[in-house]
């Protein structure tokens, strides 16, 4: 089947947790649309823009929805305190939203969730990275945010690991190591005042990516994506003579899945131990930064490709269907994949989890 | 006319590159060779145009399509009269000259040629990317191309002439309405093409070159497109259909989201008509009669890219790089000989043969093309 259209489904129901009452559940009744708690004058006023909205008739399910759009009232209740994603104007107790999102009620505090947001960087963070621009002495680095971030040639890891004060040389020689969209992973280092952020690569870690294929969902902000957890890069084993795959989730969105490499110094130290000098604590980082500028794939397999668009496809359907992106639950849907495959009629090379596929997968994996 | 760039490094090229050219080719989205991405459509979403359509992509492209008509009077009414040799000889005369132009393969019915002819100004045609200028290049460029196809047979606009003295003039407003994650061809012609099977006229009263009157029930307005059986049922003739196809290596891949065509090595937009053929459509109304339309290059944007560093040349690998003098200051700048798993960009044009066989795979009977429009066809029409 090479082209599914499918309808339009009606608007997506927003669940969340602070004040759906069970009035609510009667829909003609306007006044019972906003829960028992927030009927304030400036409600009625977004209940009528609401019903003024033009409307399908599959609409009809989901009127008690609760999104606010920028510059709508929220309310003019003086009770109300503001919180992210508000605002006041001067004379008035008018909270207006700022953003589009969801409503929070934290006790007195209103804030909105954004549905989707920009990546905030945080010191810490480990963020994939796209180089934008090189200027004489950095890079500057799109992350998914507000602005780009800055690199600079004095936080990087030269060639062998060798530590010395960078020189004109290697200002005149900087796109060597990193040039136009080359993709990185990093370390937010610092934040400017504005909220730029300064990355390092200073660690065995970082540094340039190859090897595999780059997805691009929502980072930390709202709705569903990745989120901030204990381990952000980890290597997985493969169905299906996979090998070993390596997955970096960037706390800013952006995901790589790459093929497992081991260093080619570690590999011949395993072979010989004899001849060559041992990796050692000393001269590990001059052996493992060899390779780090490298800009060549290493030989792929077939299996392992196959693989690694599974991946991509388990992430993007974990996106598309507002779940977030972190280790357990991409594991779990790999596994969730490989077994949907196995039962499909392309067999267990059916990697393509779009559309259905994706919303299977995705109640699979929330038990619905 | 080069399609937008899109920033990948060169590893990401190579691989993609390698993981395309496999047979069969593994797409990083999992899709296979010929399917298209899953999209949401529906028409009649606008209620003050005559026509209109919406399509939604997976990956939230989506485009909205508008078809607004007036009347309009017929500046040169002469051109239709009585005078068949001389109206014939003209039509001849056009055809020609757009045969000459190099680009509309189509084999247009010179039978049924009966004064009836519509002019190619009663179509208009807008398109709106955001975040591009109108007259942009490429802007342009996709109006033309949109245009190029819906005029290529004569059929639309030989619907538009309501006498001698009158005719519709068509608007289609194309608006994208996300930013262009993909090279939006393929989803706005598909949305033109529902918005053109929605699209209803009044249904005329009057008769003969008197000044036009219509009826005032919308619901017994008739479509543009007519149905098999009043108002149900499928259309009889279709809008053509713009398609994407690029070629990697040997495989040929059909819609291409944006990295496949960071890749591509020929990318071509073909447009196809589809009429049942007005001779035998007694004998086979299931087979569709597919004819092509034109067929334009798309520049892919591989060409522009920077080529892969081979570790061999690379000043900033292995232990001893920091130390060596270095020969290459630029040594991205240096173009080698294909090495495996760096990325070097297809040079020199497409190959005959690469063409003549994407051309193929698209009107390949019971391929790609029929069942795409079989799809359109279960789309329900308001």
């Amino acid at each position: 089947m090479p082209i599914t259209i499918i309808a339009p489904k009606p608007a997506r129901h927003h669940f969340h947790d602070s004040h759906q009452t069970a009035g609510s559940d009667d829909e003609s009744d306007t006044s019972s649309q906003q829960g028992a708690s927030l009927d304030q004058e400036g409600d009625i006023q977004m209940l009528i823009s609401q019903s003024s909205r033009p409307k399908h008739s599959h609409s009809q399910s989901s009127q008690n929805y609760n999104i606010v759009t920028p510059g709508e009232v929220i309310t003019s209740d003086p009770q109300w305190m503001r919180g992210h994603g508000t605002y006041m104007t001067p004379q008035t107790h008018n909270i207006i939203s700022s953003v589009a999102g969801t409503i929070s009620r934290t006790n007195k505090l209103l804030s909105v969730r954004p549905l989707r947001a920009r990546y905030t960087p945080e010191v810490g963070d480990l963020v994939v990275g796209r180089i934008v621009e090189v200027q004489a002495k950095r890079w500057r680095v799109d992350v998914g945010g507000t602005q780009l971030a800055g690199l600079p040639l004095s936080a990087i890891n030269l060639p062998g690991g060798i530590l010395r004060k960078r020189t004109e040389t290697d200002e005149l020689q900087i796109r060597t190591f990193f040039a136009e969209g080359d993709l990185l992973v990093a370390e937010v280092q610092s934040l400017f005042g504005d909220g730029g952020a300064s990355l390092h690569t200073r660690s065995l870690k970082y540094g340039k990516l190859r090897n595999g294929v780059f997805v691009a969902v929502s980072g930390m902000g709202g709705g569903g994506g990745v989120v901030r957890s204990r381990r952000q890069v980890w290597t997985m084993e493969g169905a299906n003579n996979g090998g070993l795959i390596d997955i970096v989730l960037g706390v800013n969105g952006y995901v790589w899945i790459s093929k497992h490499v081991e260093t080619a110094a570690v590999v011949e130290d395993n072979k010989d131990n004899n001849n060559k000098p041992s990796v050692g604590i000393t001269n590990m980082e001059e052996v493992v930064s060899a390779t780090m500028y490298s800009s060549q794939n290493d030989k792929i397999e077939v299996d392992t490709m196959r693989e690694i668009a599974r991946l991509r496809g388990v992430i993007t359907a974990l996106v598309e269907n507002g779940l977030r992106v972190d280790e357990d639950m991409v594991v779990k849907g790999y596994h969730e994949a490989v077994e949907m495959a196995l039962a499909s009629e392309g067999g267990p090379d059916d990697v393509y989890l779009g559309g259905e596929r994706g919303e299977q997968l995705a109640n699979a994996l929330t038990g619905v | 006319m080069a399609s937008t760039q899109t920033l990948l490094s060169p590893a990401e090229l190579a691989y993609l590159h390698s993981s395309l050219s496999l047979t069969p080719p593994i797409r990083p989205d999992g899709r296979s060779s010929t399917q298209f991405r899953p999209l949401v459509a529906e028409t009649g979403i606008l209620p003050g145009t005559n026509g209109s359509a919406r399509i939604c992509f997976a990956d939230g492209t989506e485009a909205i399509v508008g078809v607004k008509a007036e009347v309009e009077r017929t500046k040169s009414a002469l051109t239709t009269t009585e005078d068949e040799t001389v109206h014939r000889l003209e039509g001849e005369f056009v055809e020609g000259l757009a045969g000459a132009g190099g680009n509309s393969a189509g084999n247009i019915d010179e039978e049924d040629n009966d004064g009836l002819e519509g002019q190619n100004e009663w179509v208009e045609l807008s398109v709106e990317i955001p975040g591009y200028r109108d007259d942009d290049s490429g802007t342009v460029f996709l109006s033309a191309l949109l245009t190029e196809a819906l005029l290529a047979d004569g059929n639309l606009t030989k619907k538009l002439r309501i006498n001698t003295r009158f005719h519709w003039k068509l608007y289609l407003d194309i608006l994208l309405i996300s930013p262009p994650l993909s090279y939006p061809l393929p989803l706005l012609s598909l949305t033109t093409h529902l918005a053109l099977l929605s699209t209803r006229l009044p249904r005329l009263k009057s008769e003969g070159d008197e000044d036009p009157f219509f009826d005032d029930d919308w619901a017994a307005a008739p479509y543009l497109y007519p149905r098999e059986n009043g108002t149900s049922g499928k259309a009889t003739l279709r809008p053509p259909i713009s398609l994407l196809v690029m070629a990697v290596g040997n495989n040929i891949i059909f819609d291409p989201a944006k990295e496949e065509l960071a890749v591509a090595d020929v990318a071509l937009a073909v447009s196809i008509g589809d009429g049942k053929d007005n001779n035998s459509n007694a004998m086979d109304t299931d087979t569709r009669n597919l004819r092509l339309l034109s067929v334009r290059t798309i520049d892919p944007p591989s060409r522009l890219t920077p080529p892969g560093v081979p570790n061999a040349t690379n000043t900033a690998y292995g232990a001893a790089a920091g130390t060596t003098a270095q020969k290459q200051p630029e040594a991205r700048a240096a173009e080698s000989e294909a090495v495996e798993g760096v990325w070097k960009p297809p040079r020199g044009g497409a190959k005959p043969l690469v063409m003549a066989a994407l051309v193929q795979k698209v009107l390949e009977k019971g391929g790609v093309t029929d069942e795409v429009l079989d799809a359109l066809d279960a789309v329900e029409l308001e």
